[in-house]
């Protein structure tokens, strides 16, 4: 590797040095305010470098691309782990847990999703996602005194661990049909026919199946309800917004790459997104947990995703972008609402816990609203203007059918979404009062809510971002 | 500069969307146990007010651009050609005007809320700059996001402040509209597609899109699209049923804008919208459109006459008004338009008194069972006879408000269906008998109870007068609400006589 593939690299490299110095430090020195801080600082650093630098070269060792597009993404999870540090420092406090492994395992966790965001190679999307999965494995369970985490690790490590063996197992037949790692070309070794392009199908299948895994499509999703539950609340944050985000970032990269060999695999994610907004809706409706409603939440949204990928459109891929990045403003402000109001393992779970807070805490109250309400597709926030555009895309790409099923699952969706704005707001009683959150907290919660409703009101500013960076 | 000129400079319909939004802003942070929110509510009501009057006093005199009385266009989001334009012409006048008024009544009656009363403003208020934007949007964008934004604090209005089964009926209220409103979405979409894909401009302002050349299947799917939406708010029978529980759970300034304003906007959907854009499925359309609007002045005539709780019975009487609306858009001549739209404001302030003054008797009776209520006319004569009055006003006795929009549906029904018109007629027989049975059994009889009951205070003849001379004026001398019609009339009937 040479000396300026290290530098076109340094976004990454800030967030994973930043991350190991960290690591050592916490060996000695546990005051968590101040580990927080500075991982807090590592991020931002990243994040603006992220956004200023210009890459004297375009890829790196052939894994990773050093575009505007890889940058982005890179800037944009570095901001994530950013808000979900700042959301962590008062569990670390409460829950005792080592501030040095935690802070510098959501950096690893944000420099593996910007990896993953970049890659141009299936060596790199492996890589990427192995490195934020191991991340997440630890801090899943982080929390060692409660049983439900422990759950909620066990789970995710082992499905997680099927994952992987999908994933090397579908890079290898692909590479034994297409010849190659490289990304265009791997797709496009597909196309011409032989004995094994069967094969190499097969191997695309499979790494959709291990996709289908991390961003939890029906029928892959069974763990993402009790993970969500279990899991310390920024951490789900973190794996709601970033490892999610990242996959459907890298899925995105690849449909961009322009891969005809994909229209082989149309009608199997047409019945994935189909069946992935429809049973995760249907299933959201009966939850009562806050946490596993978000989780089924999200299982819809990633088969919104989805439709806009399947047209295979310009349009597609940049309403595509777009509504990742507004879902997860919206689904990380959520959980910094849930996580400001816990104290210790005392959080407001189920909606019962739920009643009345609206009116106790106004101000989260009334954020937490927005925020639902974004994530249902309500204007004037940016929610609506996800929606509006995915289905522009899906209209445009003769997928009407599925735009009409995506409507039907929306609707759904605002049953349950209104079910917690209705315990929260419209109960007889008054709650009793919780946490009041700190100020960090407060900061987390206004950041994501300030920016759904700009990018609600003025969509234009993130949509020419997005379209100079997909070009 | 002229005093015109600099008048035409003032961008007036924005005003009318931002001063609420500001004001419902300037609620949120006040104290939210104080009741300083209300006084901001009511000055910002009253100016909303004053500039509608201007309005209506100025039209005409201001150049008037492109055919609109006025028009305001902004660039916005450029990627997909949506652009933030407001226009006015007659039929938004009127209907700017009626918003305007109703909501400075619905304020004054809610002048005691007790509860979180910064929020209830402020979600008032909210309420008032999404309807005032559906009357003014003609981006279709646009119109798609006050039309979806004016239903959060008509839900939260119901939810928190509304009576027993508030809950349920708000859920019913967002479920029901959002169930139209999102098949409008597709639909808006796919003619924005076919429309750039004809002439390659992607827009969705609503001149334009009305010039797309369409299949008839898919002006008839489009149409469909559209036309779920403004059939739920309307509400044409068979999409109707959340409307009862909405209104007799909401609060008395939840259902003053649900009956006066947001009814309104279905039929207005339907003239400015739906039939502008799909000429060709409106004419097939007409007799379905007649026969649904026929079955709901039957049905709901026919419901309200069962009802005893007298909220729920003027809720059913809605409905039955606004398939009078209907069939008289339906009939697609000049003069039952005119009727139509001048039934619009005129049905909004007589049942909107009605529910204002059901209101003031459940504060002082605690019920609004016809069955406990009786003989009121001896206890409270002055809130009696203004009850009488907008009865009478509401069955469309002559010389008051209804009976000026009514007669000229008829007439002009009667041009082109004349047997529409003799059946509607016959609703209009069942409109006199459910609300003179009403009547007899509120206002006379012998008294439920010795209780005495206290007659009208002045903040409640504050209110209700204003409402009772706009009734005996439009049914006395409806002409200057229906000079701005007539234009637009001709516009829209493609100058059928």
């Amino acid at each position: 590797m040479s000396g300026l593939e290290l530098i076109a690299l340094t976004p990454v490299l800030i967030l994973a040095l930043g991350a190991t110095v960290l690591l050592m430090t916490g060996a000695w020195f546990r005051q968590p305010t101040p580990l927080v801080a500075a991982g807090v600082i590592v991020a931002l650093a990243a994040a603006v470098t992220a956004l200023v630098l210009v890459p004297p070269v375009p890829e790196v060792g052939g894994l990773f691309a050093t575009n505007a597009y890889g940058r982005f993404f890179t800037a944009l999870w570095a901001w994530i782990a950013l808000l979900v540090l700042l959301l962590s420092e008062r569990y670390i406090r409460e829950h005792l847990l080592p501030p040095g492994e935690y802070v510098s395992l959501v950096l690893f966790a944000a420099a593996g999703m910007s990896l993953l965001s970049s890659a141009t190679s299936l060596i790199g999307i492996f890589l990427g996602l192995e490195a934020f999965t191991l991340a997440l494995y630890i801090l899943i369970a982080s929390n060692r005194r409660s049983d439900l985490a422990a759950e909620a690790g066990l789970k995710y490590l082992v499905l997680g661990a099927v994952a992987t063996g999908f994933l090397a197992f579908g890079i290898a037949l692909i590479y034994a049909g297409s010849g190659s790692f490289h990304l265009p070309e791997a797709l496009q070794g597909l196309q011409t026919t032989g004995t094994l392009r069967p094969w190499g199908l097969l191997g695309w299948g499979m790494l959709l199946v291990a996709i289908g895994f991390k961003i939890s499509l029906v029928p892959f999703h069974f763990w993402t309800p009790d993970v969500y539950q279990g899991a310390p609340t920024p951490v789900v944050g973190l794996l709601a917004t970033g490892s999610k985000g990242a996959v459907v970032a890298a899925l995105i990269g690849l449909f961009a790459s322009g891969a005809s060999g994909w229209q082989e695999m149309t009608s199997l994610l047409w019945m994935l997104s189909a069946l992935t907004m429809l049973a995760g809706a249907l299933c959201a409706l009966v939850q009562t947990d806050i946490k596993r409603l978000l989780a089924y939440s999200s299982v819809v949204h990633m088969g919104t995703v989805l439709i806009g990928l399947i047209g295979q459109t310009k349009d597609g891929l940049a309403a595509a972008t777009f509504y990742t990045v507004v879902y997860a403003l919206a689904s990380l402000g959520c959980f910094a609402v849930i996580a400001s109001l816990a104290q210790g393992d005392d959080e407001p779970a189920t909606i019962e816990q739920w009643r009345g807070l609206g009116f106790r805490h106004p101000l989260r109250g009334g954020v937490l609203a927005v925020l639902l309400l974004s994530l249902a597709g309500m204007p004037p926030t940016a929610g609506f203007m996800a929606k509006l555009s995915i289905f522009h895309a899906a209209i445009q790409a003769d997928l009407v059918g599925l735009a009409l099923i995506g409507i039907l699952a929306s609707l759904i969706s605002f049953a349950f979404y209104l079910k917690v704005i209705i315990a929260m707001f419209m109960a007889d009683e008054t709650a009793a009062p919780r946490h009041p959150g700190t100020q960090s907290e407060h900061l987390v919660l206004m950041v994501c809510t300030a920016a759904v409703l700009l990018f609600g009101v003025l969509p234009g500013l993130l949509f020419d971002l997005i379209g100079s960076i997909l070009s | 500069m002229t005093l015109s000129a600099f008048l035409a400079q003032i961008p007036w319909l924005s005003l009318l969307i931002i001063l609420p939004l500001t004001g419902a802003l300037l609620c949120m942070l006040c104290d939210p146990r104080e009741r300083t929110s209300r006084w901001l509510a009511l000055v910002t009501t009253h100016l909303i007010l004053a500039i509608a009057i201007g309005l209506f006093l100025l039209q005409g005199q201001v150049s008037p651009e492109n055919g609109w009385l006025w028009y305001e266009d902004a660039a916005w989001i450029e990627r997909f050609g949506i652009r933030f334009t407001l226009a006015m012409d007659g039929i938004s006048l009127l209907l700017v005007l009626l918003t305007a008024f109703l909501q400075t009544v619905a304020v004054l009656m809610s002048w005691q809320t007790e509860r979180h009363p910064s929020m209830f403003f402020a979600l008032v208020l909210l309420l008032e700059a999404g309807i005032m934007g559906i009357f003014l949007a003609v981006d279709l964008v646009l119109f798609y996001m006050f039309w979806e934004i004016m239903i959060i604090p008509m839900f939260f209005l119901i939810g928190i402040w509304g009576h027993a089964r508030r809950r349920y009926a708000a859920l019913k209220f967002f479920l029901y509209t959002l169930a139209g409103s999102l098949t409008m979405l597709i639909a808006l979409i796919a003619l924005y597609l076919l429309h750039g894909e004809q002439t390659g401009s992607y827009t969705f302002a609503l001149a334009e899109l009305a010039q797309t050349q369409l299949t008839a299947g898919q002006e008839f799917w489009l149409f469909l699209g559209f036309m779920a939406a403004f059939a739920v708010k309307t509400p044409l029978v068979p999409f109707h049923t959340w409307l009862p529980d909405a209104h007799t759970e909401a609060p008395i300034a939840g259902t003053i804008d649900l009956t006066g304003l947001l009814l309104k906007t279905g039929v207005y959907g339907m003239i400015r919208v739906a039939f502008p854009l799909f000429p060709a499925a409106t004419r097939d359309a007409l007799p379905v459109l007649a026969f649904l609007a026929l079955v709901g002045i039957f049905h709901a005539a026919w419901s309200a006459y069962r009802q005893d709780d007298v909220k729920r019975l003027f809720a059913y009487a809605s409905i039955s008004h606004l398939g009078l609306v209907v069939l008289g858009l339906a009939a697609w001549q000049t003069t039952a338009w005119t009727g139509s739209l001048l039934l619009l404001p005129a049905h909004g302030i007589t049942t909107g008194g009605l529910f204002v003054i059901i209101a003031m008797i459940r504060r002082r009776t605690d019920t609004r069972s016809m069955r406990e209520l009786g003989g009121l006319w001896g206890k409270a004569p002055n809130l009696s006879a203004m009850f009488l009055l907008f009865a009478l006003a509401s069955l469309g006795l002559p010389g008051l408000a209804n009976f000026a929009g009514e007669i000229l549906v008829l007439l002009g029904t009667f041009q082109t269906q004349p047997v529409w018109a003799c059946l509607a007629f016959l609703g209009v027989v069942f409109a006199a008998a459910y609300m003179l049975r009403m009547v007899q059994n509120t206002l006379w009889g012998p008294p439920a109870d010795d209780r005495e009951i206290a007659d009208l205070t002045p903040r409640e003849w504050l209110i209700l007068l204003p409402m009772a001379i706009l009734t005996v004026w439009l049914g006395l001398y409806p002409a200057p609400f229906l000079a701005p019609l007539q234009e637009p009339v001709q516009l829209l009937l493609g100058g059928m006589p």
